[in-house]
């Protein structure tokens, strides 16, 4: 063995003894925690828990927290608790959190008689009083442990920054872990005494980017503890004010084009409907409520009735909405509809009061107020950016949108379908003479009209309440929206519902939402001085009246 | 349609609205209620009867009517409630009590004329017929027409609905304005002032019918009713079509208006609620059912409607919509002339039943 060997020998005995120590740590805490579990003498248990509380060791949290809620059990020799009961197969089972060495979740869910219940004195819970701010740091549930984050800012100890620091390096959900750094790096400014130390804080708060960053930073520039980084941190509130201010415009853009795009779905079919039979319907709203309600009995039906609780329902209701408003509009049109063929003042008062029964009666079937489940694919939102989240629902209704508008389309301009509604929405009689079947194909057309409502009322499930007069406040707007956009034409409607949607977002972010909508109704009737025939009006002879 | 049987029919409601029913209140066995209502309803038809020159007389189907009416009533709502007013505004001018509750410090500005019952008068009729002015202007220059038309007005109650909802607009927001004590001097709970109310509102109404009768008969009401034919004929013969629908509107609106004054006081309350689209609808419905293009259908429809609502929501509260809806829709369906050409259709039957004559009534061919 030569010198260099020696040294080596050394240096590895050297970090053997060193790693020792902590692994003598980590040992005296696991036979800490045996003796909780299973104390030795009477006083064993309370002189463990003392030393467990003195070295707030955040991987014991769980444990201490566990003793705290009076659910510590033993499952196989293992320390557990107990989260959610949950009833399957007429036997109430628990899910079950592993708490010692390491914190995780039981694959199985077990029921109450295999758990060991460890009877703990309240005098021996009385010693994790100095730790309890600290228990739940390691909940499992993301949101307790935001506020326990939150609670460690006015917590009264020294050493709470070490331990919030331990905490966070086991951190796993993305929003608790920014509320937790904001805490941790708010605690640090706190403390922080030199300019570039501060500095280097605020900018930490910054880019991390948390809920209460701009009251941390603004209550900083009063009175901080460096005067001199005082003004960073108001320059830091001004620049992230404007930022937020930029991101709530772009999330009311984002509102308005997904309003812009149910006005589409019902201002197609209204604009279809009218440039063909000359029909105003005003009960067209009420296909929207009937899709609605279409949607809400499937959720019942699927649900309650059949017991299958997934999305399933909602994909159902997509196409028995189209169905079910499609075929209340097939009846409409053969009962009342039919006799008033351009006549449009007359069928305007005619379904004026088609839409006071349907609405009463879906009062009298429904109630006042019912709602729709969202689907679970639906939740949550699209995050673009920290703090700019588009809502998976919305854009669904985009999407929806999409889709229904290009098959219109396709309907309209490439099939023989198409090319009778467009041809009888020219000149009925000479249609006629050339042998389309004008009637069938006003059934056909208020069929896919009344249709295209409902599809938009299954949309709307998912934003809104189901009530029966829920037609009604898009009515007015959708015949604005087929105004603007010129009768009967399927690109008008498009452009001036999405405009108008749009506008109407846009201005009710500047003003209150009622002033947007007077200025809407003021900007499209100096619109139509300009445009009395719309957007797209009709050129040469069939422009005349 | 001989002026004998019209003779006949005017003496019959001369005689049941302005002899038998107030005598019956005087000597006390018609109830006030009974008379405030029938008061109520006289109002309406006056509204009704500016529904029917505009829509039917002139073929514009205005769905604004409602809110004509309701800037009258807010009006005169106005200067009751500043009479009534207890709580005072930091300038010393009487205040309405539910700025007080609002933390309003001062009356505002467009509340300080309403303080004299001539200023109220004038600009219940000023502020309506400038609005039709305005808001017709721009409409009618347009060429905004039909069906057109009928939205456009739409959102125009819709708009102005929302604006009146608002607390800021200083009207009282959703629960309107109300707790109204004295007109003029007048209590106006007491039977008499009832019962005074009750009499303006008919002889207003009949005033009312004889210039909307002097106006269809005159040549100006023959231009309108040549507008409502064939627009564009008419214009090619040098008539200035604009001026004339200008014109229309705004004495449709001033009817209403008028109308609304006299509802207030007898009604106790105005709410945003009597301004809303389908308040609006419903005043077209009235004449709709009455039989639109002749006067007395827009009165008769308006009494009847209003008489069946207050029946049925006493004795059915859940079902006045179902019986409604189905008025409108049959209305409109098989008794396109209302109920006046329906009763006419019958009488020209009857009679040519025992008498043949060469031409049956109810020729008048009417289009929209």
């Amino acid at each position: 063995m030569n010198c260099i060997q020696k040294v080596w020998l050394v240096i590895l005995l050297s970090i053997g003894i060193g790693g020792g120590a902590f692994a003598q740590q980590a040992d005296s805490i696991s036979i800490q925690v045996a003796a909780v579990l299973s104390p030795p003498n009477d006083t064993a248990r309370s002189q463990a828990l003392r030393y467990l509380a003195a070295q707030k060791d955040p991987a014991t949290f769980p444990l201490l927290a566990a003793i705290n809620d009076k659910k510590l059990y033993m499952l196989d020799g293992k320390p557990v608790t107990t989260g959610e009961a949950e009833n399957s197969g007429g036997k109430e089972v628990f899910t079950v959190f592993y708490l010692y060495p390491q914190n995780k979740e039981a694959a199985d869910k077990l029921p109450a008689d295999r758990l060991q219940k460890v009877e703990i004195s309240r005098s021996e819970r009385l010693i994790l009083n100095v730790v309890l701010p600290y228990l739940n740091l390691t909940s499992h549930d993301p949101q307790k442990r935001i506020m326990a984050y939150g609670q460690l800012v006015s917590a009264q100890d020294t050493g709470k920054i070490a331990i919030l620091a331990k905490a966070l390096r086991q951190e796993a959900d993305a929003g608790a872990l920014t509320a937790g750094k904001e805490v941790l790096f708010q605690l640090k400014l706190d403390e922080a005494f030199s300019e570039p130390e501060a500095k280097a804080y605020i900018d930490s708060l910054d880019q991390n980017w948390g809920e209460n960053v701009g009251l941390i930073l603004k209550k900083y520039a009063e009175e901080g503890n460096v005067v001199s980084a005082r003004a960073y941190a108001a320059e830091k509130v001004k620049s992230l004010e404007s930022l937020q201010g930029r991101i709530e415009k772009a999330q009311n853009l984002f509102s308005g084009i997904s309003l812009g795009s149910i006005l589409i779905l019902i201002a197609l079919g209204l604009a279809i409907v009218y440039g063909l039979a000359g029909i105003i319907n005003m009960a067209h709203g009420e296909f929207l409520m009937i899709g609605a309600y279409t949607t809400y009995c499937m959720q019942s039906l699927v649900i309650d009735t059949l017991g299958v609780n997934s999305d399933l329902y909602f994909w159902v209701s997509i196409p028995a909405s189209f169905i079910v408003a499609g075929a209340f509009g097939l009846v409409l049109e053969r009962l009342v509809i039919r006799h008033l063929y351009a006549r449009p003042l007359e069928s305007l008062l005619a379904t004026w009061g088609v839409s006071l029964i349907m609405v009463q009666a879906a009062r009298s079937i429904f109630g006042d107020l019912t709602a729709v489940k969202a689907p679970a694919f639906l939740a949550g939102g699209w995050q673009l950016m920290p703090h700019l989240v588009l809502p998976y629902n919305r854009l669904f209704i985009i999407g929806l949108t999409a889709v229904v508008v290009s098959l219109t389309y396709l309907m309209l301009y490439r099939s023989r379908l198409g090319i009778r509604i467009r041809a009888v929405t020219q000149n009925r009689t000479m249609s006629a003479c050339l042998g389309v079947e004008t009637r069938r194909v006003d059934a056909i057309t208020f069929f896919l009209g009344s249709g295209l409502a409902g599809l938009a009322g299954c949309a709307m499930t998912l934003i809104g309440n189901v009530v029966p007069d829920m037609g009604q406040t898009y009515i007015v707007d959708s015949f604005l929206v087929v105004v603007t956009g010129g009768v009967g034409k399927i690109a008008g409607a498009i452009v001036s519902g999405l405009g108008i949607g749009f506008l109407t977002k846009v201005l009710e972010s500047f003003y209150e939402a009622v002033y947007g909508k007077v200025l809407i109704l003021a900007l499209i009737v100096v619109f139509l001085q300009f445009k009395p025939r719309g957007l797209f009006p009709d050129k040469g002879r069939i422009a005349e009246d | 349609m001989g002026n004998k049987k019209d003779f006949g029919l005017y003496a019959c409601g001369i005689a049941l609205f302005l002899i038998i029913l107030p005598l019956g209140n005087v000597l006390g066995f018609v109830s006030g209620n009974t008379i405030s209502l029938w008061g109520r309803y006289f109002c309406f038809a006056i509204v009704a009867l500016g529904v029917d020159l505009i829509w039917g007389y002139t073929g514009i189907l205005s769905m604004c009517q409602a809110f004509f009416f309701c800037l009258g009533g807010y009006s005169i709502a106005m200067h009751i409630v500043l009479k009534g007013a207890t709580a005072s505004g930091a300038n010393g001018i009487p205040m309405p009590d539910f700025m007080a509750w609002n933390q309003v410090e001062t009356l505002p500005f467009f509340w300080v004329p309403f303080q004299s019952f001539g200023l109220s008068l004038a600009l219940g009729l000023l502020i309506p017929a400038a609005f039709a002015l305005v808001f017709g202007y721009f409409i009618f220059r347009s060429r905004i027409r039909g069906v057109y038309m009928a939205i456009i007005t739409q959102a125009l109650a819709l708009a102005m609905w929302l604006i009146f909802l608002r607390n800021e607009t200083m009207l009282g927001g959703t629960n309107g304005l109300t707790d109204f004590k004295t007109l003029l001097g007048l209590s106006l709970s007491t039977p008499g002032v009832k019962l005074g109310l009750y009499v303006v509102s008919l002889l207003t109404l009949g005033i009312a019918f004889w210039f909307s009768r002097k106006l269809v008969d005159s040549k100006f009401g023959k231009v309108l009713q040549a507008i409502r034919d064939s627009e564009s004929r008419t214009s090619y013969t040098a008539y200035r079509v604009m001026h004339y629908k200008l014109a229309i509107f705004i004495v449709a609106a001033l009817l209403a208006a008028v109308a609304g004054m006299l509802y207030v006081p007898q009604t106790g309350i105005i709410t945003p609620g009597r301004m809303d689209v389908r308040a609006s609808v419903e005043m077209v419905m009235w004449v709709a059912i009455g039989g639109r293009g002749k006067l007395k259908g827009a009165i008769l429809g308006s009494l009847i409607v209003n008489f069946l609502y207050s029946i049925c929501t006493s004795l059915f509260p859940d079902s006045w919509l179902f019986i409604l809806g189905f008025l409108f829709v049959t209305t409109v369906l098989y008794f396109d002339k209302g109920l006046l050409g329906m009763l006419e259709t019958v009488v020209a039957k009857l009679g040519s039943k025992r008498k043949p004559s060469p031409q049956p009534a109810g020729h008048e061919v009417m289009q929209s």
